[in-house]
Order: structure tokens, then C-alpha cells, then sequence
């Protein structure tokens, strides 16, 4: 073919993205002549909208089912519009979209362009790492997140803590980056290819105990650097500082945000997606379940664990966000047994779907907290919360819906989703049943543990009367927020079947 | 794909065990051959000849940063745009750019310096370039 029509046929797959980036430069240049909260923010919800439009328009010809007019990753083109990308690009679009009204009025006049500048390039970049079928863009989508996060971090506030939590983040992210670049150079190196599918294309077709020892390494950094993004544990530790230290709004989008990208380029790079008939997520050894068992037994129990330690409810939050990482990681480590004995819900299916339900439910509770909090008497403490149901009946209610999903209550996002994860545990086949029951046990065991720390917040809000007056004016977009936030958690826990069936298509498996 | 042998990457480990070796044995031969006079003169902080004045962590004006990191944006273009103008449109058997690909790239560098444009607009109405 000839290249010219090639690549812009490359360039048409992220028509999205390349619209988001350039609204995003506008809003630059346009946000030093005129500064308004209310104009960015509307202004960037149209762009957003625009975004999904043009996202959703090839698909309008073709009403019969525009899942299956989707290409499967090729050896050719370094980005891929699959199923798990327009899945992925459908819930950044939306998270995208919670996140403009729910930083609405947390942003300052003078700061609303640039915050909503940036968060479009965020978004951008989650829609290009999904789609990404190269390490090269995948690596450069992976910034395209991490670098106006950090722009983010220190915009909104400057006290001391903010800036240790910009610092923080800012040096172990440029840490976890080089361990992943490290992870992928070795990558280049066995395979002489950067195109994912090529190179997972010819790791499969070496015997699985014949690959060489440095594979190993490159499994070993890929997730290290990874890991850092999802909060796996060794690699938390600025999760909770961070989130401290920083605004809701940026504590909301760093629990949202590197989740999704993390674990897409998790399924991607590791051989989750499109596995053919071979085991996925082995492509790269035969010990990454036991990797992956390893981190998600640490990482819930730690994040669960400690969470039960604190007091403060960013530090709660940034604790559970580690724990629920943890319930993930399950699902990978699960995945090759699972795909192996067709069962009925797969790992990496399990790991999407309770990728969207954590995100609705986590930047729910986050909204919840700022649209109480004013500046001057900002929710800090499980004491702040003390009484909220007489003041807001309305928001505590939806507090206590995001609350009880986080624990993992029948009817909610949170219990589909851990249900998921935790069968796959249990189903797995009789010559590894053992250690997976084990996985299973020490999973229900952390989500029984973490429901102290939940329903201690909502024993606050209902039984304790409150310690002081909360009175901030009702405010539509911080509403509009929350109660989106609260219709996907139900949603997903009443019906979850249709986004089980793409989570399904879209590791086609 | 080729079998990993760490064999054939001796040379690389005979060269790092002779560069630790040179490096720690001229570090001890230093050390325990060279005499020791500690004059007040060689005991004070080197700061390339000059007499050491004051703290070295001091606050410096934030001007200063703002100025280097604003070269940063001509440095980079130039960076970019040599290579490129040398490159792109050589002829015959030293081409290295598809003929038809010329005018793709071509536009990709448009739009680069259009984003290096956009970071200089927004510098200048932020008042980057007032001297305060």
C-alpha cells in the first residue's frame, strides 16, 4: 500500500485524540485572554463531547453491531482501534467528562484553562495508550498522562504539602518510567521489533521453557514500571502523601486515570489480548502467574491493612485504591488458567470490567468529599463526616452507595465486580486449585477487613451527630458528578451482563 | 529470534572489571603513595579557582529558570529541524526518505513548530519576557 495513505490512515484511528490535543493548545493560548471557570469548563465538556462524536461516527453506518467491525492488532500499524481500545476510549471519555464537572468549581478563575487543558491531553493520552500497538507509542502515551498530571498536582495548590506531593510524584514516576523503558529496550532487544504483536508473535513461537532468562527480566520491569501506575506494592508508596497533600480533583484523577492506562498496557504488552488459542499472559514466561499472585496477595493486603490505620479520608481512600489494585491483579494472574479451561468469566474480562466499576466508584466517593469541602472547612477526617445525613441527606446517601460498592455490598459495581474475580480464583483446575484457593481466601479475607475502615466513615455519617455546621451551597456540576458516578456503580451492579460482554470481546477471548 | 548467550558478552565484562580496577587502583595508589599536606589553602571548597563565598544554598531568582527553560524551546527546534533539513531531501542512492513520505514529514514538522509556536505564545502572555 502506499505509505502516504497508510499513514493517514494511522492518523484517522486517533482523530479523537489528535482533536482533544489540539483543543488542548488552544485552551493554552486562549486561557491568558480570558479567565473563567464556568467558560473552560463548559468549553471543555463540548471538546470532550466533540471527542466521543467523532469517535462514535464510523459506527454510525454500520446499526447492525459495530463491535464486530473492528481489526484485530496487526504486525503493521502502530496504533489499533480493537475492542479494548474503544472500550477504553468510551470510559476515558466518560471519566474524562466526570472529571470536568467535577472539578468545576474547585479550580480558580485564573487556573481553569490550563487545569482543562491538561486533563484533555490526560485524557488523550489514556485513548492513545489503549489503542497503542507499539511500545514506542505506547511508552509516549504513558507521558502524555504522567506529564500534565504533574503540571495538575502543583497547579491547584502550593502550600508545603502540595509541593512535596507534586515532588514526590514527579521523581518516582520518572523512576517507575525508566524501569519500564528498561523492561522495554530488553523487550526490543530479544525480538528486534518494537510492534506489540510482532513481538508477542514471536515470543510464542519459542517454546514456553526454552525462552531465554532475559525475558524474564523484561516481565520483571515491564511490571515493575507498570506497577507504579497501578499502585502494586512495592511500588505504593507515594499513593498515600500524594494524595494528601494534593487537591480532591487531582487525588480523584490519579486513583482514575493510571489505573486504566496501567492495566491497559498490562493486558496489552503482556499477551491478555487477542491470545489466539494459546494461554494468555505467559508469552513472556511461564512464571507470571506466580508474579502476579505474589503482587495482588501484597498489594490487598497491605493497602487493606494499613488503610485501617488512618484517620484521614484521602489517606483512607489512597489506601483502598492500593487494596482494590490488589483485586485486579487477580484477574491476571487467574487469566492463562481460566482461558485454558473456558471458563465462563475470564480473568483479563474480569480485571476490565472492575477496572470501570472501581473508577465510578472511587472518583464518586472522591466527588462526594469535594462538593462538601469548601476551603476555608475542608473534609479531612472521618470526624468531618460526622452527621452528614442531617445536612445532606441526599449526598450522604450516595456517599454510602459508592461506600457500600467499595466494600463489595450485592446491588452494587463493586460486588459484580469482586464476584468476578473472586470465581476465577475458585474455578481454576485441579492441579493448581490449591494455590488459587488460597488467592481466593486471603482476597475474602481483605475485603471482610476492609469493610471496617468503609463503615466507619458511614457509621459517621448517620450516627454521629455532627461536630460542625457543613454549609456550602448547592453547586449542579459537583452533583452532576456524583450522581453519574452513583447511576454506573448501580447500574453495574443490578445489570452488569452487557459490560461483561464487551469486557468478553474485548480481550477477545 | 536468536538464542541469549551471555557468553559472547565477555569483552563487555573484561572491560568493566579493567575500568573498576583502573579506576579504584589510581583512587589507592592516590591515596597511599601521594603525601598528604593539608595546607588551608588545598582544605578549602574548589569552586573552579575562586575564593568560596557564602552558602552554596542560597535562593536564586526564579527569572533565571524561566529564561533557560524559554531557550529550551529555539534550542530544540534547531535540534530537530537540522537533521531533518539535512536529511529529507537527498536524491539517488543517498536518499533516506521515501519520495512520497517527503510531504508527510514535511507537515509532521509543521506542526511541531506550530507547538513550539503555541509554548512561546503562552510564555509571552504570561509576561515570561518582562525582566521584573
Amino acid at each position: 500500500m502506499n505509505p502516504t495513505v497508510e499513514l493517514a490512515n494511522v492518523y484517522l484511528l486517533a482523530l479523537p485524540e489528535i482533536v482533544l490535543t489540539l483543543s488542548a493548545c488552544l485552551l493554552f493560548l486562549a486561557g491568558t485572554f480570558r479567565q473563567n471557570r464556568h467558560f473552560w469548563a463548559m468549553k471543555s465538556l463540548g471538546i470532550l463531547g466533540a471527542a466521543a462524536f467523532i469517535l462514535a461516527l464510523p459506527f454510525y453506518r454500520q446499526p447492525v453491531d459495530p463491535l464486530f467491525a473492528l481489526q484485530a492488532p496487526n504486525m503493521v500499524q502502530p496504533i489499533v482501534l480493537d475492542r479494548l481500545a474503544l472500550l477504553l476510549k468510551i470510559v476515558a471519555l466518560i471519566g474524562g467528562a466526570v472529571l470536568v464537572l467535577f472539578s468545576w468549581n474547585e479550580v480558580s478563575d485564573d487556573l481553569a484553562a490550563e487545569y482543562h487543558a491538561c486533563l484533555l491531553v490526560i485524557i488523550a493520552g489514556v485513548g492513545l495508550s489503549a489503542m497503542a500497538n507499539d511500545l514506542i507509542i505506547l511508552f509516549l502515551a504513558l507521558e502524555m498522562i504522567s506529564i500534565p498530571t504533574y503540571v495538575i498536582l502543583y497547579l491547584q495548590k502550593t502550600d508545603l504539602g502540595a509541593r512535596e506531593a507534586a515532588a514526590k510524584y514527579f521523581l518516582l514516576s520518572v523512576f517507575s518510567t525508566g524501569l519500564l523503558l528498561f523492561g522495554f529496550s530488553y523487550l526490543y532487544g530479544l525480538c528486534g521489533t518494537t510492534n506489540i504483536t510482532a513481538l508477542l508473535d514471536g515470543l510464542r513461537s519459542t517454546d514456553a521453557g526454552r525462552l531465554p532468562l532475559i525475558a524474564l527480566v523484561a516481565l520483571v520491569m515491564v511490571v515493575a514500571g507498570l506497577g507504579f501506575k497501578i499502585t502494586a506494592v512495592p511500588f505504593h508508596f507515594y499513593a498515600p502523601d500524594v494524595y494528601q497533600g494534593t487537591s480532591l480533583t487531582s487525588a480523584a484523577l490519579l486513583a482514575f486515570v493510571p489505573k486504566v492506562a496501567g492495566f491497559a498496557a498490562l493486558l496489552r504488552v503482556l499477551d491478555f489480548v487477542w491470545p489466539g488459542n494459546r494461554p494468555p499472559g505467559v508469552a513472556l514466561g511461564t512464571q507470571a502467574p506466580i508474579l502476579f499472585w505474589i503482587l495482588a496477595a501484597m498489594t490487598m493486603t497491605v493497602g487493606n491493612v494499613l488503610a485501617l490505620l488512618q484517620d484521614n479520608l484521602k489517606r483512607i481512600l489512597a489506601y483502598s485504591s492500593v487494596a482494590h489494585a490488589g483485586y485486579m491483579l487477580i484477574g491476571l494472574a487467574t487469566a492463562p488458567e481460566l482461558a485454558h479451561q473456558a471458563a465462563a468469566v475470564g480473568g483479563g474480562q474480569a480485571v476490565v470490567f472492575y477496572l470501570v466499576s472501581y473508577g465510578a466508584m472511587t472518583v464518586g466517593a472522591f466527588a462526594v468529599l469535594a462538593y462538601l469541602s469548601t476551603p476555608q472547612a475542608p473534609i479531612e477526617t472521618v470526624d468531618d463526616l460526622a452527621g452528614v445525613s442531617r445536612s445532606h441527606p441526599a449526598v450522604a446517601l450516595m456517599m454510602a452507595i459508592f461506600l457500600f460498592s467499595l466494600i463489595g455490598m450485592p446491588l452494587t459495581a463493586g460486588f459484580a465486580g469482586k464476584f468476578f474475580l473472586f470465581l476465577g480464583a475458585l474455578e481454576v483446575r485441579p492441579e493448581q486449585a490449591v494455590l488459587f484457593r488460597c488467592l481466593a481466601l486471603i482476597a475474602a479475607l481483605n475485603a471482610a477487613a476492609g469493610a471496617w475502615y468503609y463503615l466507619r466513615i458511614i457509621a459517621a455519617m448517620y450516627l454521629r451527630t455532627p461536630l460542625r455546621a457543613i454549609d456550602k451551597p448547592a453547586t449542579w456540576p459537583g452533583l452532576a458528578a456524583i450522581a453519574v458516578c452513583a447511576a454506573i456503580t448501580v447500574a453495574l451492579g443490578v445489570y452488569p451482563t452487557p459490560l461483561l460482554q464487551a469486557a468478553k470481546a474485548a480481550v477477545g477471548q | 529470534m536468536q538464542s541469549f548467550d551471555l557468553a559472547t558478552y565477555y569483552p563487555i565484562f573484561i572491560f568493566l572489571v579493567f575500568v573498576l580496577g583502573f579506576a579504584v587502583t589510581a583512587m589507592a595508589m592516590a591515596h597511599l603513595v601521594g603525601p598528604a599536606r593539608k595546607t588551608p589553602v588545598k582544605q578549602m571548597p574548589y569552586e573552579s579557582g575562586m575564593d568560596p563565598v557564602g552558602d552554596a544554598r542560597q535562593h536564586f531568582d526564579v527569572k533565571f529558570y524561566l529564561i533557560a527553560i524559554l531557550f529550551l524551546v529555539f534550542d530544540v527546534e534547531l535540534l530537530f529541524l537540522y537533521p531533518w533539513a539535512a536529511m529529507a531531501y537527498r536524491e539517488g542512492n543517498e536518499a533516506l526518505l521515501p519520495a512520497e513520505l517527503r510531504g508527510p514529514v514535511f507537515v509532521v514538522v509543521l506542526v511541531f513548530l506550530a507547538t513550539l509556536a503555541i509554548g512561546y505564545v503562552y510564555a509571552w502572555r504570561k509576561g515570561v519576557f518582562q525582566w521584573r
